[in-house]
C-alpha cells in the first residue's frame, strides 16, 4: 500500500497522527553575548521532524536559519550556546549526549551537505580518498571501499565513476562537487540529512538535479532532511513542511504548498512580494523598509521582533511576543493582527510595472563580433587550440535602457561584461562609444571610464576596508583636480540619491548592513555620472528584501539620470523586473535575445526553455523539479 | 564502463600525471643553468673589481716588477675582465676551477672534498629544523586556548631573535663546556681514523663497520646541526601555526569534522598538507640563509667543510677557490629550492597544471 494515498483519507490520519518522530525541538533556544544581558539568536523553538520528510527552514541571512545546524553538529559560534530547551533526535536527548558519542553520530546518523561544495572538499586530497576515509569510518572493510565508492558515485549520476575518484575537487564542476558531497552524505544512510544552502552555490539547472538527487536518495533511505534556504520559491518545492524565522522567531509554520498558498504572517507576505516572479503580471515590488535587527539588539527588543518593519504594527505589537496560533491544519503564525493581515490580503495591486527600456532610438554603445578567445594550454612545444569564452557577438545599449545577460556559470557572461568594461581586451570585434570607436590609446580609457562604470558583485570585497564611506563614493575624483568641499558635496548627493543616510558617510564598510554596502558600490560607480552601468550579479548575494530596494534603486536612478544598465544575473526574476531585453548566453554563444517578455513568455532555444523550467516556480501547484531535463551540470 | 578498463584507466592517468610532473621539473632545472651562469658572471666581476692584487699576495716582497708582469702573464691577470671570465668559463666546463693560490693545488678536489661534511651538516640541520618547528608549531597549535600556545610562541618570539652564532655559543658553553655532555671541536674524535671512501663521515665509519667512531662523528655532528635546526625550526614553528589557524577557518575542515572524524585525524589528515604548504615555500626562500649559516657554524665547530675553506681562501683572497665556492653554494641553494618546488608540487596538486 502506498503511504502517500492514505494520507489522504481521514482515517489514515489518525493513523498518522503521532508518527515516530526522528528529531523533535521543544523549547530549543541559543543564546550569546554577555551571561547578564544574554540575548536569543533562536528564541523558543519548537519542530518535529518525522522520518522521510523534508522540513524547510526559510528566513533571511541573521534569521537564525542555520543556527539549528550548527547545535545538531555541536558546532555553535564562539560566544554562543544553548540556553534552554530540548533537541531529541531518535529518542535520544542529542543534547546531553556524551561528546564522543555525539562526534560518533556524525557523518553516519546525521550527515551534513555544505553551502559551498568546493570548499568543502580538501583540495589537496583526491576524491577517492576523501571518499574512502569516509567510508572507513563508516566501518567499510578497507577492501570494499574502493568498490563501495565507485557505487555511491553512480549512484549520484556522475559519469565515469572509477576515473573520477582519481580526481582532485579542483578538476570538477561546482555541481559535479556536491554530488560527491551527497554521494559521501548518504554513504551511511543516515536517518538525518542537513543541507544549509547546499544549491544556493550552484547554477539553476545544477540546483534542479541536486533537488532531485537529494528527493530520490531520500525516498530511497526514508531519510529526514533538515533543509535551510533563503529561497522561497525553491522551499515550496523542495520541502514538506517550512518555517519561516524571522530574528531567530519561527513567525509561521506549516506544511510548504499550503503556506505558501495562504501566507499569513505579514513578514512571510513580504518576502513574498519582494521576488520578483517570472510570469504573470509584471507589478512593482513592494520592497520591506530597514533591515532586520542585529543579534546584539534582540535582548532590547520585548515585542514581536518584526514590528520595526511590519505596515501593520501596532502598539500591542511592539509590547509583547504574540504566541504562535494554529489557523488552519499544522499551520500556524506568530501575530497579533491576524484578522488586519487577511484582510490586506484581498487588496489588489495596482499600477502595472515597466521595466527599463530604451529612452532614445540613438544608441549609445555599439559592440560588433565582439569575441573573447584564451589561448590553449601549453603542450610541449605546441599549444593546445584555444577556448572561445565568448563567440562573436553584436550588442548596443541605448539611453535608458536595461539589458540583461543570462546564462549558467562558464556561458561567457562575466567575460562580456570586462570585455565592455575594458578590462580584458576583445579577440576579435569592434566597441564604439556615442558613435566614436574605442581603441587602446590613453584618450580612450579616460572616456571609457567617464561614460561606463561597473558595479561589481561582492561589495564588501569591492570596498576598500581602511576608507570612509564619503571618501568612496567620490574614489573617481581622487585624480581629478577638485576642491575637498566639493567631494564632500558630491559625496552628500551620491548619499541621497542611493538612499544611504549623511551619518553613513564618516562610517567605514565594516560597519554597514551588507545590502548598505552594495548601495555605496552603486553610489560610488555614479560618482562622474556615466551614460552606462555594468553590473555584475549585484543583487545575487543580497537578501530578497534587500534585493528588491536595490532593484527599486537602479530603476530610480535611471528615471533621474538616464543612466542604462548592462545586468549580467543568473536569477531570471531579476532580470525580468530590470531589464527590458534579454541576451541567453550558453557556453560562449548568444543563443537567444529579444523583449524580455517574450523571451521568457515564449523561449525558442532549447536551452533557454531548460533554463526557465530550472527556475523553482512561486506557485505551489507548479511542477518543480521538471519531469524530463537534460543534464547539464556533469560535464567537466 | 567495464571493471578491466577502470583500473586501466587509472593507472593511464597516473603514468600521464606523472610524466608532466617530471617534465615540469626538468623544465624547472633547465631554467637555472642561465642564472649559475649569471651568479659566476657577478662573482667574477666583484672578485676581480676589489683593490687587491692577488699576484703580489702570491710573490715574496722584494719581486721585481718584471717577475710580477710575468707571473700575471702567466695566470692571464693581464687580460681584459670579460676574457678572463671566458677564459675561466671554458676551463670550468671542462672541469678545469684552477689552482689556489694558496695551495699551489686544483680548486675542485680541494672543494669537493669539503663539502661532504657541509653537506652532513646541511641534512642533519634540515631534519632537526623540521622537526623541531613543525613538532613544536602543531603542539602550539593543539594547545591553542590553553596557555600553553602562547607560551610556546612568546618563546619561539625570542629564540627567533636569537642568530645563529650566539645559537652555537651557547650550546657550547652549556651543553659542550658546562654539561660536558656533547663535544664541540672537529668532526670526529682525533684518536680515531676513518678511511676516506665516500667522503662522507658518517657513513664511511658504517661502511668500516666502526661504531665506535660513528658514534663519535655523530656526537660532533650534534651541536653544529642543532644550532642550525635551532635557526630553521623558529620560523617554521610559526608559519606552520599561522598557517594552521588559517586552514581551520576553511569549509574543507569543518565538513570533516560534520563527517565525524576526531581531531587527530583532522589534524594529521585534513590541515597539515594544506598547512605545510606556505611553510614548505618558506624553507626554500630561506635557503640561501640557512646555507649561509653553515659558514659560521663550521668555524666555531672547527669542522673541515666548505665554509671553512671560504673563510680560509677570503683571508687569502685565494680567487679561484672563492670563485668556485661561490658557485658551489649557488648550486646548493638552488638544489634546496627546486627540492622545495618539488615537494610544493607533489603536495599541492593545483600546482600541477602546465601554465
Amino acid at each position: 500500500m502506498n503511504l502517500s494515498s492514505l494520507a489522504f483519507s481521514p482515517v489514515a490520519e489518525q493513523f498518522l497522527a503521532e508518527p515516530e518522530w526522528l528529531l523533535e525541538a521543544d523549547g530549543l533556544s541559543v543564546v550569546g553575548g554577555p551571561a547578564e544581558a544574554p540575548s536569543a539568536v533562536l528564541s523558543d523553538l519548537s519542530f518535529r521532524l518525522a522520518a522521510g520528510r523534508t522540513l524547510g527552514l526559510v528566513g533571511e541571512s541573521g534569521a537564525g536559519k542555520s543556527m539549528i545546524g550548527r547545535v545538531l553538529a555541536r558546532q555553535l559560534p564562539a560566544g554562543f550556546r544553548v540556553g534552554g530547551g530540548q533537541l531529541r533526535f531518535a529518542g535520544e536527548d542529542l543534547l546531553s549526549l556524551p561528546a564522543e558519542r555525539h562526534r560518533q553520530s556524525l557523518g553516519s546518523r546525521i550527515a551534513f551537505i555544505p553551502q559551498e561544495p568546493m570548499g568543502a572538499l580538501n583540495p589537496v586530497l583526491t576524491i577517492g580518498r576523501q571518499l574512502i576515509e569516509h567510508l572507513q569510518r563508516l566501518g567499510t572493510p578497507a577492501a570494499a571501499c574502493r568498490e563501495r565508492a565507485i557505487e555511491l558515485l553512480e549512484q549520484v549520476c556522475l559519469p565515469r565513476p572509477a576515473t573520477l575518484l582519481g580526481h582532485y575537487p579542483f578538476e570538477l564542476s561546482g555541481g559535479m562537487c556536491q554530488r560527491v558531497m551527497i554521494a559521501m552524505a548518504f554513504a551511511g544512510r543516515p536517518q538525518l540529512v542537513v543541507s544549509d544552502e547546499a544549491t544556493t552555490a550552484l547554477d539553476v539547472s545544477s540546483q534542479a538535479h541536486i533537488v532531485r538527487l537529494l528527493r530520490e536518495l531520500q525516498e530511497q533511505y526514508a531519510t529526514a532532511v533538515l533543509f535551510v534556504t533563503h529561497d522561497m520559491g525553491l522551499a515550496t518545492h523542495a520541502c514538506d513542511d517550512v518555517l519561516v524565522l524571522y530574528a531567530g522567531q519561527i513567525m509561521e509554520s506549516g506544511p510548504a504548498k499550503s503556506l505558501f498558498r495562504r501566507t499569513l504572517h505579514p513578514y512571510t507576505r513580504a518576502l513574498r512580494e519582494a521576488i520578483p516572479a517570472l510570469e504573470g503580471p509584471l507589478l512593482p515590488l513592494r520592497a520591506l523598509a530597514g533591515q532586520m535587527p542585529g543579534v546584539e539588539s534582540f535582548a532590547q527588543i520585548k515585542g514581536c521582533r518584526f514590528a520595526g518593519r511590519c505596515e501593520q504594527a501596532t502598539q500591542v505589537c511592539h509590547d509583547g511576543v504574540a504566541p504562535l496560533e494554529s489557523v488552519g491544519p499544522q499551520h500556524q503564525v506568530r501575530c497579533w493582527n491576524l484578522a488586519a493581515a487577511s484582510e490586506r490580503q484581498a487588496q489588489p495591486e495596482a499600477t502595472a510595472h515597466e521595466p527599463g527600456r530604451a529612452m532614445s532610438a540613438q544608441q549609445s554603445l555599439v559592440a560588433k563580433g565582439l569575441s573573447k578567445t584564451w589561448p590553449g594550454r601549453r603542450q610541449g612545444f605546441r599549444r593546445a587550440p584555444g577556448v572561445a569564452a565568448l563567440k562573436p557577438l553584436d550588442l548596443s545599449i541605448a539611453p535608458g535602457e536595461f539589458i540583461g545577460i543570462v546564462g549558467e556559470s562558464g556561458s561567457g557572461k562575466s567575460t562580456l561584461a570586462r570585455l565592455i568594461m575594458g578590462l580584458e581586451r576583445q579577440s576579435t570585434g569592434v566597441i564604439s562609444l556615442n558613435g566614436e570607436m574605442l581603441g587602446d590609446s590613453r584618450d580612450d580609457w579616460t572616456r571609457r571610464i567617464a561614460s561606463i562604470q561597473m558595479i561589481f558583485q561582492d561589495a564588501t570585497a569591492a570596498l576598500n576596508p581602511r576608507w570612509r564611506i564619503g571618501r568612496l563614493l567620490t574614489q573617481s575624483m581622487l585624480s581629478q583636480p577638485r576642491l575637498h568641499s566639493e567631494r564632500q558635496a558630491r559625496a552628500a548627493e551620491l548619499a541621497a540619491d542611493v538612499g544611504l543616510a549623511a551619518s553613513t558617510l564618516k562610517r567605514y564598510p565594516s560597519q554597514l548592513s551588507g545590502g548598505q554596502r552594495q548601495r555605496v558600490n552603486i553610489g560610488r560607480s555614479l560618482c562622474d555620472t556615466p551614460q552606462i552601468l555594468v553590473a555584475d550579479e549585484i543583487v545575487s548575494g543580497l537578501d530578497v528584501s534587500v534585493q528588491a530596494q536595490v532593484m527599486n534603486l537602479l530603476l530610480e536612478l535611471r528615471r533621474q539620470h538616464k543612466i542604462s544598465l548592462l545586468l549580467i544575473s543568473h536569477d531570471l526574476g531579476v532580470v525580468r523586473y530590470l531589464c527590458s531585453r534579454v541576451l541567453v548566453l550558453h557556453q560562449g554563444e548568444l543563443v537567444e535575445q529579444g523583449e524580455t517578455e517574450r523571451v521568457l513568455a515564449h523561449p525558442q532555444h532549447p536551452y533557454t526553455r531548460a533554463l526557465i523550467a530550472a527556475v523553482p516556480s512561486l506557485d505551489p501547484d507548479a511542477q518543480w523539479p521538471p519531469a524530463a531535463f537534460p543534464q547539464m551540470d556533469v560535464t567537466p | 564502463m567495464s571493471a578491466t578498463v577502470q583500473p586501466l584507466a587509472i593507472a593511464s592517468g597516473a603514468l600521464i600525471r606523472a610524466a608532466s610532473l617530471s617534465w615540469l621539473a626538468l623544465r624547472q632545472a633547465l631554467w637555472r643553468i642561465p642564472m649559475l651562469l649569471v651568479i659566476t658572471l657577478v662573482t667574477f666581476l666583484i672578485l676581480r673589481g676589489v683593490p687587491i692584487d692577488p699576484v703580489n699576495m702570491l710573490m715574496p716582497p722584494n719581486a721585481s716588477a718584471q717577475e710580477i708582469a710575468e707571473l700575471s702573464h702567466q695566470l692571464g691577470l693581464d687580460r681584459p675582465v670579460l676574457v678572463q671570465y671566458l677564459m675561466w668559463l671554458r676551463g670550468a666546463l671542462s672541469g678545469d676551477f684552477g689552482i689556489s693560490i694558496q695551495t699551489g693545488q686544483p680548486v675542485l678536489p680541494m672543494v669537493l672534498q669539503a663539502l661532504p661534511m657541509t653537506l652532513q651538516i646541511l641534512f642533519f640541520g634540515l631534519l632537526s629544523g623540521l622537526a623541531m618547528g613543525l613538532g613544536s608549531g602543531m603542539l602550539a597549535f593543539r594547545a591553542r586556548g590553553s596557555v600553553l600556545e602562547p607560551a610556546i610562541m612568546s618563546i619561539n618570539g625570542v629564540m627567533m631573535a636569537i642568530p645563529d652564532y650566539l645559537w652555537a655559543i651557547a650550546l657550547i658553553v652549556t651543553l659542550g663546556v658546562g654539561l660536558q655532555w656533547l663535544p664541540f671541536i672537529g668532526p670526529i674524535d682525533p684518536g680515531l681514523q676513518v678511511p676516506n671512501i665516500t667522503g662522507f663521515l658518517l657513513l664511511d665509519c658504517l661502511l668500516q663497520g666502526d661504531l665506535v667512531a660513528f658514534g663519535s662523528a655523530l656526537a660532533h655532528l650534534f651541536l653544529p646541526s642543532l644550532t642550525l635546526g635551532l635557526c630553521i625550526a623558529t620560523p617554521i614553528a610559526r608559519v606552520l601555526h599561522s598557517s594552521l589557524i588559517e586552514v581551520y577557518q576553511e569549509d574543507y575542515l569543518q565538513a570533516a569534522r560534520l563527517r565525524g572524524l576526531d581531531e587527530n585525524t583532522l589534524l594529521v589528515r585534513h590541515a597539515l598538507r594544506n598547512a605545510a604548504l606556505p611553510t614548505i615555500s618558506l624553507i626554500g626562500v630561506q635557503a640561501s640563509v640557512v646555507i649561509g649559516g653553515t659558514l659560521l657554524i663550521e668555524t666555531i665547530f672547527g669542522l673541515p667543510g666548505i665554509g671553512a675553506l671560504m673563510i680560509r681562501a677570503l683571508g687569502s683572497f685565494d680567487l679561484q677557490t672563492i670563485q668556485l665556492l661561490a658557485l658551489t653554494y649557488a648550486i646548493t641553494v638552488q638544489l634546496v629550492n627546486m627540492l622545495s618546488d618539488f615537494t610544493l608540487r607533489t603536495l599541492n596538486p593545483r600546482l600541477r597544471i602546465a601554465p
